[in-house]
C-alpha cells in the first residue's frame, strides 16, 4: 500500500520574508525609491560622521576652564562649568535643597495622583495640587517661615521654567474650566465676558502679554505698590494659559453626548452637581491629550521670558556665552544642551499624550 | 402641629433658576464694574503722578531713530506713526514668506510619512519630533548666533554663479528693474491666468457632458509659459537685471536680505513646518482605507486617487489646523525682537515705547493689529474651509 509521503517543505522565498525582503520592500522597491535611498545614504554618510565626531569622539569632557578645551570637538566643559546656573540660576548654593524639595514635592504629587484611589485623590491630592504653588513660594522665598530670605531676583535656571509652567497650569486649570463653562452658559453677560476673555488671551501674542505685564500692570495697581516681577509673569502666564485651556475644555464639552446632560437632569441633579460629578470627569478624560499638548506649548513658551529679563535657562545660557572667561564661541554647545533639555521634557509629555490617545481611541482601524 | 406645603410651586425665589441667573449676572456685572473702576482710577492716578500724557498726539511727532529695514521710504525725520506702518509691513513680510514656505515644507513632510521608502519615513518622523519639541526662540538663536554669524565676511562671500552672494551681513540677490513697456508683459501674464481658468472650466464642462478628458495640465503650463514669453519677445525685453557688486567693504545694488530676516524666516518655517507636517499626516490618515479601495475598484489610477479622493477629504481635517498654525506663526513672529528684526513689536513696542513712554496706547495698538491679523487669517481660512467642507446634498 502506498502511503502519502509529504515532500520536504521548502524554505520561504528569500525575497518575501526576513531581512532581505524588508530591505527590498522598504528601501529598494522601485527605481525612484532606490535612487532616493542612495541619495539619502550619501548625504548621511557625509554629514553624520563629522557630527558625531564633533559631538562625542573629539569632544572635550573633563576640565574646569576654557583652556581645557584643546581638542577641536565640542567643549562640554562649558556645560559642566555652568550646569548649576543652568539649572538653579543664582540661587544660593547652600539653600539648593529648598529648590530640590519643591521639585520633589511636585513630582510626588503628580506621580501620586496616578496611583492612589479615587477617594484619596479627590480629598488629598487635588487640594495638595492647588496648594503647591503657594507652599513652593513660601519655601523658595523663605522669609515668612524663618528661613534665609531669597528674593525672586536670585531664582532662575531650568527649575524656574518648571515652576512657572507648573504654577500657571495649576491655577489655569480651574480658571479655564470656569471660562469654558461661562462660554456655554445661557446667561448673556457671563457668556460674552467669557468669550472676550478667551479670544483676547488666545489672539494676542504671548510676548505682547508679557510686555503688558511689565509696562502696564504696574499702572493698574494703587500708587506705591511694588508688584514682584515674577508675580506679574505668573499672572500673565496663568491668564494666557486659561484662554487656551478653556478652548481645550470646550472641545471636550462638545464631545460629550447630549444624553449625559439629560440623564443628569432626569436624576434631579443641580447645575453644579451635574457639572462636577457627571460632565467634568468625562471632559478631563476626553481632553487629556490636548491638555498635555497645551502644557507642552506653555512649557516651551516659558523660554520667551528671557526677552523681558527673567533669568530662565535660555537667558542664563546667553549670559554664560557672553562671560569674559568663556568667549571661545560655545554657542553650538550651549544651544544644543538647552535644546536637549527642553526636547526630553516636551517629547516625554507628547509620548504620554499619544499613549493616552491610543488608549482612548477604540474606533476600528483603517 | 406641622403644616405641609400646599403646592410644589412654593419654592424659595432664590431657587428659581431664572431669578438665580439674573442675580448671578448682576453680581458679575457689579464685580467687573468695580474691577474696571479700580484699574482705571489707579491708572489715571499713576499716570498723573508720573507725568504721562495720554492720547495719540505722539504719533505725529518726529521719531528720530533709524530702522534697520523698511519696505517704504523711511528715515529718522519721519513720525512715530510712520514707524507703526514700517513695523506692520515688516511683520507682514516675514509672516507671508514663512507661511508660504512652512506650508510647502509641511506638505512635503506630511506626504513623506506615507512614502514607500523607510529612510524617508524615518527622516520625516525625526524632523517632526525634533523641531516641534524645541522652543522656537532657541531655534531662532541657533540660526542667528550659531549659524549665520559664522558665515564668512564680505570679501570671502559664498556665491552662486557670481550672481547671488551670501555673507555675514546678509543675502544679496539680483534685482529685476522694469522699464515702461513692462506693463504689456504683466497684462500678458494676467491674460494667461484668465485663459487657464477658462480652459479648466470648459474642460470640466465637456467631461461632465461627454466623458471625454482634456489634458488640462500640459495645456495650462504651455499657456502660462508661452504667452508671457511671447510678450517679452515682442516688447523687446523691458526688464534689466541689477546685480549686487562688491564696492569697498560691502555689496551694493540688487536686493539685500538682512540676516535677521533670514534667521527668523528659516526658524519660523522649520518650526511651523513640523506642526503642519503632523497635521497633514493626521489628515491623510483620517481618510478611511475603504475610500482608497473603492477608488481602486472603480479603476482610478494611483495619482487620481490621491488628487480626487484622498486630498479633498484630508483637507477637511487639515484646514482648521492650518488656520491655527498660521495664526500662531504670526504671533510667534514677535520673537523677532530677540534678534532685532524690525517687525511691529521691535520697532513699536520696543523703540517707540521706550522713547515716548506711551505704554497703554502703544501696547493696545499693537495688540489690536495682531488681533486683526488673526481675524483676517481666520476669515480667509474659513472661506477656504467652506470650499473643502463636506457638501451634503
Amino acid at each position: 500500500m502506498r502511503t502519502f509521503q509529504p515532500s520536504p517543505s521548502k524554505p520561504a522565498p528569500l525575497m518575501s520574508v526576513g531581512v532581505l525582503a524588508w530591505f527590498k520592500n522598504n528601501l529598494f522597491s522601485s527605481v525612484p525609491n532606490t535612487l532616493a535611498t542612495i541619495f539619502i545614504m550619501i548625504i548621511l554618510a557625509n554629514v553624520l560622521p563629522g557630527f558625531f565626531d564633533w559631538l562625542l569622539f573629539s569632544a572635550n569632557w573633563s576640565g574646569e576652564t576654557q583652556d581645557d578645551c584643546v581638542k577641536d570637538g565640542a567643549c562640554w566643559v562649558f556645560i559642566n562649568a555652568w550646569s548649576k546656573q543652568f539649572f538653579y540660576g543664582s540661587y544660593p548654593s547652600e539653600q539648593l535643597w529648598r529648590v530640590n524639595l519643591c521639585l520633589i514635592m511636585l513630582l510626588l504629587t503628580v506621580l501620586g495622583s496616578f496611583f492612589v484611589n479615587k477617594d484619596l485623590r479627590e480629598k488629598l491630592f487635588v487640594p495638595l495640587f492647588l496648594a503647591l504653588p503657594f507652599i513652593s513660594i513660601l519655601l523658595l522665598n523663605g522669609s515668612w517661615i524663618g528661613l534665609e530670605p531669597v528674593t525672586t531676583d536670585y531664582w532662575g535656571g531650568f527649575s524656574l521654567n518648571i515652576f512657572l509652567a507648573a504654577a500657571s497650569i495649576i491655577v489655569a486649570f480651574p480658571m479655564g474650566f470656569l471660562w469654558a463653562l461661562g462660554r456655554r452658559s445661557q446667561m448673556p453677560i457671563a457668556r460674552s465676558v467669557s468669550i472676550i476673555l478667551i479670544e483676547f488671551f488666545r489672539g494676542v501674542p504671548v510676548l505682547a502679554l508679557f510686555f503688558m505685564g511689565s509696562v502696564m500692570l504696574p499702572l493698574f495697581f494703587p500708587e506705591g505698590t511694588n508688584v514682584d516681577k515674577l508675580l506679574r509673569v505668573w499672572i500673565v502666564l496663568t491668564l494666557f494659559m486659561s484662554g487656551y485651556m478653556a478652548e481645550v475644555f470646550r472641545g471636550g464639552f462638545n464631545a460629550i453626548p447630549q444624553g449625559q446632560y439629560e440623564a443628569a437632569d432626569a436624576l434631579g441633579l443641580g447645575y453644579w452637581q451635574k457639572t462636577m460629578l457627571i460632565i467634568l470627569p468625562q471632559v478631563i478624560k476626553i481632553s487629556m491629550p490636548n491638555i498635555l499638548a497645551t502644557f507642552v506649548m506653555l512649557f516651551k513658551n516659558t523660554s520667551f521670558l528671557m526677552i523681558i529679563g527673567i533669568f530662565e535657562i535660555l537667558s542664563t545660557t546667553q549670559a554664560a556665552l557672553s562671560n569674559s572667561y568663556w568667549l571661545g564661541g560655545h554657542a553650538e554647545e550651549g544651544y544644543l544642551f538647552v535644546a536637549a533639555v527642553f526636547w526630553m521634557v516636551c517629547f516625554g509629555m507628547s509620548m504620554i499624550a499619544s499613549s493616552i490617545e491610543r488608549k482612548l481611541n477604540t474606533s476600528h482601524k483603517n | 402641629m406641622s403644616v405641609l406645603p400646599t403646592s410644589s410651586s412654593q419654592t424659595a425665589f432664590y431657587n428659581n433658576p431664572q431669578i438665580r441667573s439674573v442675580i448671578y449676572q448682576v453680581i458679575l456685572t457689579l464685580a467687573l464694574g468695580y474691577f474696571f473702576y479700580l484699574i482705571v482710577s489707579n491708572t489715571l492716578a499713576n499716570m498723573q503722578s508720573r507725568g504721562i500724557q495720554s492720547g495719540f498726539a505722539f504719533l505725529d511727532s518726529t521719531a528720530g531713530f533709524d530702522i534697520l529695514m523698511s519696505l517704504i521710504p523711511y528715515d529718522a525725520t519721519y513720525t512715530y506713526g510712520r514707524t507703526f506702518l514700517v513695523g506692520i509691513l515688516n511683520t507682514i513680510l516675514v509672516s507671508t514668506i514663512s507661511i508660504v514656505l512652512a506650508t510647502i515644507v509641511g506638505f512635503i513632510i506630511g506626504v513623506s510619512f506615507f512614502s514607500q521608502n523607510w529612510l524617508i519615513r524615518t527622516l520625516a518622523r525625526i524632523y517632526v519630533e525634533t523641531f516641534r519639541n524645541i522652543p522656537l526662540l532657541l531655534q531662532i538663536f541657533f540660526w542667528y548666533f550659531a549659524v549665520l554669524s559664522s558665515l564668512p565676511g564680505a570679501r570671502q562671500s559664498l556665491s552662486i554663479g557670481e550672481v547671488i552672494f551670501l555673507n555675514v551681513r546678509g543675502l544679496y540677490l539680483p534685482d529685476l528693474i522694469a522699464e515702461a513697456a513692462a506693463g504689456y508683459v504683466y497684462a500678458a501674464m494676467a491674460f494667461a491666468i484668465v485663459g487657464v481658468w477658462l480652459v479648466k472650466r470648459w474642460a470640466k464642462k465637456r467631461q461632465d457632458l461627454t466623458g471625454q478628458q482634456f489634458p488640462v495640465f500640459p495645456v495650462s503650463l504651455a499657456m502660462l509659459i508661452v504667452i508671457p514669453v511671447l510678450a517679452l519677445v515682442l516688447t523687446d525685453m523691458p526688464f534689466q537685471w541689477e546685480f549686487p557688486v562688491l564696492r569697498g567693504f560691502n555689496y551694493s545694488g540688487g536686493i539685500t536680505v538682512i540676516p535677521e530676516l533670514i534667521a527668523l524666516a528659516i526658524s519660523l518655517t522649520i518650526y511651523t513646518g513640523a506642526f503642519i507636517g503632523e497635521a497633514v499626516r493626521a489628515g491623510v490618515q483620517s481618510v478611511p482605507h475603504g475610500q482608497t479601495e473603492a477608488a481602486r475598484s472603480i479603476g482610478l489610477k494611483e495619482r487620481q486617487i490621491m488628487k480626487l479622493i484622498i486630498v479633498p477629504q484630508a483637507m477637511r481635517v487639515i484646514t482648521p489646523i492650518l488656520n491655527s498654525e498660521y495664526q500662531s506663526l504670526v504671533k510667534n513672529s514677535t520673537l523677532a525682537t530677540a534678534i532685532g528684526y524690525p517687525d511691529l513689536f521691535t520697532v513699536f513696542v520696543g523703540t517707540t515705547l521706550n522713547q515716548t513712554g506711551q505704554a497703554i496706547e502703544i501696547v493696545f495698538m499693537t495688540m489690536a493689529v495682531y488681533l486683526l491679523f488673526n481675524m483676517i487669517i481666520s476669515v480667509v481660512m474659513n472661506l477656504f474651509n467652506r470650499k473643502v467642507a463636506l457638501v451634503s446634498r
